[in-house]
Order: structure tokens, then sequence, then C-alpha cells
């Protein structure tokens, strides 16, 4: 879908997911790190357990698709570069903390002046301005700050959030999305844009309207661990957790009644549960007691049966009960199997070949998913800044001088 | 809608379905000026319209506050999808719209006779796009789920929480907020190639899809090193302290991220907790990951007394990352968000003023925008309707038919 457009990408870990999406969309993304690599980017845990950045699983999950090139910004030759290259580029995303790049000359508006029809994309914690636009912040801040950690794990606890940075997870798409919404909008216009990206207000999207309804009545909601509003949402079964809700009005009420169903099959309902009637049933209305009654009698049922007996019945009978998978059970599982989500990247001077999720969406005139694995550091310094007219020569030069 | 500005002006998407993954993303095109039409019937109404509903609500299925928020912006036609009639009004429809964005489940368009098939016809260069829970294809398409179950089949559910308690998922179903976005890019995106090279297309995308592969960290460090990540409540792999800390007040509280013993040290003296610097346990990050729970129990002891927001604006004035964990009344205060043009204050017509939100993009060149707030059940029937091309008299017609309802 965005072939041929090129992106200079200069990111860090809160955008690799950003141009990551972008390349698995057609683009030719060229990653740009310092030189010796990005070190951060590039930590553990590492293939075969050998601290050496070639081999970090965060960088190769979420670099594929790109091009690598090193350059030192913050030389004079590496920003003359760097200006040669954006005169080639359709797009730059960076991470880069507000007005660091501008410091180095090499700010949006300098860029775009050169170039008008340049889209630049700034991810950042807070957006480029505003009183804390130079606040910092990683996942776990961002998710304080953006609403979601409130809201999330156990009332007797403290705020939780995800083991991996959803926030990046969130703000990604959105700049991607933002950056094809900039090139459709110069498609038609010729011009350029400068789209501005804030993590956190990403965040908010995560609540669901929840501000939105507090602005309408202001009912303090506080975090309600395995419920879901007023009603239990994830459940014990016997190996582990399943996602079941008794919310969601008429669209759930048929799975209510298969679930009762097959428990009367199984002697597990009592008299009550199979005399109630679902045609009234409003899960607004359940006082605390009969929550209490109706989350009992679940209970009892889904513990006696294990993940799998319950999701194959769930399949069968239609019912929105789902386990809580972990990564293995993602890998097996048979609906995106069939669909062929999962692609095997060859990875042959590490002797591995691994199990990435392809680009899942599936266009029937664009190709699209992961073309290629993760770059090496400075993997195609020689191709792209060849591109440039720098021969061999040249960029063992520029590499000597600590520019590449 | 007045006359429309913003990078879509002029573009024309029709909706189809419910819930949050298709109408979520037709907003980001309705707040840069496009038409969106909802094509929703009071018969089958979308589940969020009654998600709040108590019997004698005066405002039936209008009132439904997720609903009002999640769909400003966008005008509603009342079409009854079991007739053929209605089918027919929509089909007209497609021939006005360049997008249709449909959510329902895998064979509802088909059974309808709206496939992708029928509607190029119709109008070829057609960009549509459905996004069910378990994609078009495949032996479990049909399984019936609402968000709470993308989360948890995707995997996001096992690592949230804390390792000796059950998932608990982040808040809000995760893949409610992850797939409009890809929604949304994915019509850019499809759109984009239609400006260079005229062709329509389909997209296929499944919500549960989105939400794996967003965690494909977590895949491929199975894959690779037989790895199964799991909940670890706030701490890092290969950082401390970096955990939520008790402030002053009920339900207060501050996360703290270290990622260098030059920031420990700027902590320890913006905390001024000289002892702490200087203990040899919390040197190195090593040891600081080895004590981590006597490191956190010594910093929570500092934090608990002190007003959040003004610890938060102490420790990154000192160079260290912190945050405090906002609340919804917060983030309506937040001066950030503020900034941003976050929220809009805006009156419905029978909820009364509440704040509708922005996403998370600002494009220099125009300004997200939002005007009118969610529209009452058909409430512009006979408005588009009529823009499309029917008389008033055939309007009459139908509806005394039923098949606007």
């Amino acid at each position: 879908m965005l072939d041929g457009i090129r992106i200079l990408d200069l990111s860090e870990e809160p955008g690799f997911l950003a141009g990551k999406i972008l390349g698995d969309l057609g683009a030719d993304v060229i990653k740009l790190e310092p030189p010796g690599g990005d070190t951060f980017g590039r930590r553990g845990p590492f293939l075969g357990e050998l601290a050496d950045p070639e081999r970090s699983l965060r960088w190769l999950a979420l670099n594929t698709s790109k091009r690598g090139i090193t350059l030192a910004l913050a030389t004079p030759r590496g920003g003359e570069l760097f200006r040669r290259l954006a005169a080639r580029a359709d797009v730059v995303l960076e991470t880069a903390a507000p007005g660091s790049l501008e410091a180095l000359g090499l700010g949006w508006e300098t860029l775009h002046a050169e170039r008008p029809g340049l889209v630049w994309c700034s991810l950042t914690p807070f957006g480029r301005t505003g009183p804390y636009a130079q606040f910092r912040a990683h996942d776990l801040v961002l998710v304080a700050m953006g609403g979601n950690a409130a809201l999330t794990g156990d009332p007797d606890r403290a705020p939780v959030r995800c083991t991996l940075p959803t926030a990046y997870y969130a703000a990604g798409p959105e700049a991607a999305a933002g950056i094809a919404m900039a090139l459709y909008a110069r498609a038609r216009s010729g011009r350029g844009q400068l789209v501005d990206v804030s993590m956190q207000e990403c965040q908010l999207a995560t609540l669901v309207t929840a501000p939105g309804q507090y602005s309408l009545s202001p009912k303090r909601r506080g975090r309600t661990g395995a419920r879901l509003g007023g009603t239990r949402e994830i459940w014990r079964a016997k190996d582990g957790d399943v996602s079941f809700g008794l919310r969601g009005g008429a669209a759930r009420v048929p799975s209510l009644v298969a679930t009762v169903a097959w428990m009367a099959e199984e002697g597990m309902a009592p008299e009550w549960l199979r005399a109630l009637d679902w045609k009234t049933y409003n899960h607004n209305l359940l006082s605390e007691q009969e929550i209490a009654r109706l989350e009992s009698a679940f209970r009892s049922f889904f513990a006696t049966k294990t993940r799998r007996e319950l999701f194959e019945q769930a399949l069968a009978r239609r019912i929105m009960l789902a386990p809580c998978n972990d990564a293995r059970e993602i890998l097996e599982q048979p609906q995106l199997r069939s669909r062929g989500l999962f692609t095997t990247l060859d990875y042959p001077e590490l002797g591995a070949r691994i199990e990435h999720p392809d680009f899942f969406a599936k266009a029937s005139r664009s190709r699209i998913g992961i073309r290629c694995r993760a770059p090496r550091v400075g993997e195609h310094n020689a191709e792209v800044y060849g591109e440039l007219g720098i021969d061999a020569g040249a960029l063992r030069e520029l590499a000597r001088e600590g520019v590449v | 809608m007045g006359e429309s500005a913003g990078l879509f002006a002029g573009l024309k998407i029709l909706e189809l379905g419910a819930g949050a993954a298709g109408p979520v993303a037709t907003r980001y095109f309705a707040d840069q000026g496009a038409k969106v039409v909802r094509v929703e019937s009071g018969v089958r109404p979308d589940f969020l319209r009654l998600l709040h509903f108590r019997p004698g609500d005066p405002h039936g299925l209008n009132g439904g506050p997720m609903f009002v928020l999640m769909n400003p912006n966008k005008l509603s036609v009342a079409v009854n999808l079991s007739k053929p009639e209605g089918v027919a009004v929509v089909e007209r429809l497609v021939r006005w719209a360049d997008v249709v964005s449909e959510n329902f489940s895998p064979r509802a368009m088909a059974k309808w006779g709206l496939s992708y098939e029928r509607l190029r016809e119709l109008r070829p260069d057609l960009v549509m796009l459905s996004s069910c829970l378990f994609g078009q294809t495949g032996p479990q398409r049909m399984y019936p789920g609402f968000g709470g179950q993308g989360s948890a089949i995707s995997g996001f559910n096992h690592l949230a929480g804390w390792p000796d308690r059950e998932a608990v998922g982040p808040a809000g179903t995760i893949t409610d907020s992850l797939s409009p976005r890809y929604v949304a890019l994915l019509i850019a995106a499809a759109l984009f190639h239609r400006e260079r090279t005229g062709e329509g297309q389909y997209i296929d995308v499944s919500q549960i899809e989105t939400g794996v592969y967003s965690l494909s960290e977590a895949i491929v460090r199975a894959s690779a090193r037989g790895e199964i990540l799991t909940r670890r409540g706030n701490h890092a792999e290969d950082t401390a302290p970096h955990a939520i800390y008790p402030c002053a007040g009920e339900d207060r509280w501050i996360a703290i991220a270290v990622f260098s013993d030059e920031e420990w040290r700027r902590l320890c003296a913006a905390l001024s907790l000289p002892a702490l610097a200087s203990d040899a346990r919390f040197a190195s990050v090593a040891g600081r990951l080895a004590h981590e729970d006597a490191l956190d129990a010594a910093l929570a002891e500092q934090t608990r007394g002190q007003d959040a927001v003004a610890l938060m604006h102490r420790l990154q004035a000192a160079g260290v990352e912190a945050g405090a964990v906002q609340t919804c009344a917060d983030l309506l205060q937040d001066p950030q968000l503020a900034h941003r043009g976050h929220f809009v204050r805006l009156a419905h017509r029978h909820l009364g003023e509440l704040s509708f939100e922005h996403y998370g993009i600002r494009f220099s060149e125009s300004p997200p925008r939002i005007e009118t707030p969610a529209p009452d059940l058909g409430e512009h029937t006979q408005r588009v309707l009529g823009e499309v091309g029917y008389s008033e008299a055939e309007i009459r017609s139908l509806a005394e038919a039923g098949v606007l309802a």
C-alpha cells in the first residue's frame, strides 16, 4: 500500500512499532542508528543468551521490513548527510525530545522549508509543545499519566501495568495512521505537514470513553481487578484463567443462555439459574447479592473445566468465553494458524529460525506483510549512502571520522 | 455538519456495525471533515446504544453514554436490512460512498447480499474494510465475543496484573482500542493507494490479530528461546527502581522509572535519601534488581507523605522519570491535555454537556474538530437519502413500509 514511499526512521524504542508497521505495509523504511547501533533498543534478552546487539530479540521483533544505516546526527558531517537523505525521503519519523533536533539545525521547520512535500511525524511522550513537553517518560510513566494504570489491577494493591510496553503499542499504529493520512493529504495538495503524536494522549483511548463518562456523572471508579464494570470478567478455570462476561445486554444473552444449558446438562445449574428469565435480564439492574449468586454458580462450573474444554464448547455452543492465552498458546492457536498469521524468518548467521506475527490484514489489491528481517547495525550503509554518490572509499573515511 | 474542512473534506464513509472496533476508527476521518454515515437499525440496535440502558430510560436508544461519546460528528440513517428494500437503500448509499467500513460477524454482509464482490460492481473504486473479532476466514471465524475475549485470546490479559493473582488485563479491553487504530491506518493507506492508482480494494482485519501483532516481542521471545512472558506487576526485567509508589491522599500514586546509575543518584538526591544513595546493595542495576523489594519499601516510605503531582514536578525537574497516576478526574484537569485541546465540551440533546475526546494526532495543516454530538438513531435518514437522490415521496413510502426503521 505504501510501496515507493521512503521513510527515514530516527526513532528509538517507542517508535519501533510505528516504523515496522509502515515497512510491513510496503514503505521503504530506512532506520537510522548511531554508529555502533542503538544499544538501548538492542538490549536483551538475547538469542542464545549471548549479549550481542545483533541478537536482541526486542530489536528483531520490532524492526522487520526496514533497512538499517548508521549516522552520527550530532556531527556537522552527519547533519549534512541527514539533510541529503531527507531530500530524497517522503517521511521522517522521530522520537527525539522536543527541541533536540532543532538544536542541531535538523528540525521540522528547517527540513520542511527545504522540502515542502515532506511529512514529519514526531512521536513524543506528551506532544511537541505544552507544559509537560519536556517531561521524560517511557511506558510506565505514560500508562500512569494517561489514565490506564489507575484503573488496572486489584483494589488492594498499587495500580499496575502490562509486562510489555502497551503505551508504545497504542502510539505505534496511531503514528503510522497519522503518516498515512498525511500522505493521502499530500497526494491531493502536494504539501507535507507535521504529524505531532502524543503518547500520553494515545493512552486515553484505552479507557474507551471513561473520562467522558466521568464528565457526565462524576462517579469515582477504582480498580476492579478481575471485574469489568460491576461484574466479573476473568474467571479461574482448572488450569488458568478465562474471560467471560455477565454484562453486555441483549447481544450477550444468547451466550449466557447457552452456558446455563451446558451447565444444566452437566448437572451444575442450580434450580434458580435454570428458572431465570433471560428475556428481562439486564446486568445494570442486578443487586450485589444477585451478582454474587450468579458469579458463584459460573465460578463453580468453570473451575471444573480446563481452558481447552471451555473454549471448545464456547466454539460449539457460541458462548462468549475465551482463554487468557500465553505466547505459546497463541503460537498454537488454530484459527490464527489457519489464517497464516505467523511467518518464519531465517537468521542463518545466528543459526535461528524465528516465528513472527506477520502483518495481519488481508488486502485484495496491495501486497502487505513482513518483507525482510530486522537490519544488522549499518547493514545497508553501502547501499543507501551509495545512492548519494558516496563510494566505498568515502564510506570508510566517514567511518574513521565516526560519522557512520 | 456544515461545510467541512480538514484532511478528509469531501470524503464519504459508510459505516455498518456496532461497538468500538469500526465506529472508533471512522472518528479519525469524521474529525478531519469526512462525512461518516452510520447505517443502523432500531430492529437490532448497536449494543452500545443499550449498554447502560435501564427500563424507563427516557432517552431510549439515544442516551447510551459510551455510544454517544464514541460517535460524535457522524450522521445516522435507519435502515432495516432484513427487508430487501432496505438492502437496496444501502446499495444506493454504496454508490455514493468512497469507503465502507463494517464490523459485523463474518456472514452478515454476505447474507444481505452486500459482499465486496457485489459492492464493487456498484462502486468499482470502493475501499471496503471488515473488522470482526477473528477475521473473515478460518474455522473459528464465527466465534462470538467482545473486546474482553479479544484481549484474552490475543495475550494481553495474561501479561497484566500481579504474578500471584489472576490475570486482569489492561483496563478497557485493549483490542477495543488497538484494532480501531489499525482500521483507521488501513483505510487511510488504502485511500492513499487509490489516490495514486485509482484502485479500490477490500481489506479483512481480525481484531484479535491486531493484538497478537502488537505483542510481536512476546511471540518472538517464545519462538526464539521458549520463553513465556507473564505478568510481573510493575517491575521491569532490566532496570530498577521501576514501580508505582503510594503518595499522600486516598488512592494516590506516583510512577517512578530509573534507567541508569546516574538517574538513581538523582532520585536519591531529589528525595533527600543520602543513606539510600550510599547503600552498596543499590549501587548498581544488578544490585537494585536483586534487592528490589527492599528498594521499593525504602522509596515508598519516602513518597507516602508527598503530593503525587508536586513530587512528579520535582523529580522531572531533577531529571528522573516520574508521573502521577491520573484518574479520570485528573485527566479532565490535566494541563498538558488541555494544551492539546484533548477534551471538547459539547451539549448533547439528551445527556446535556459532556466532554468528548480527540485522538492522539495533531496535523499542522488542520486541527481536528468535533462539531456535532452523536446522532439519534435515524436522525439523518431523510437528509442523507435526499442527498443520494431519493424523492420525498419515495422516502415516505419506504418509511411507511417499515424499511427506514
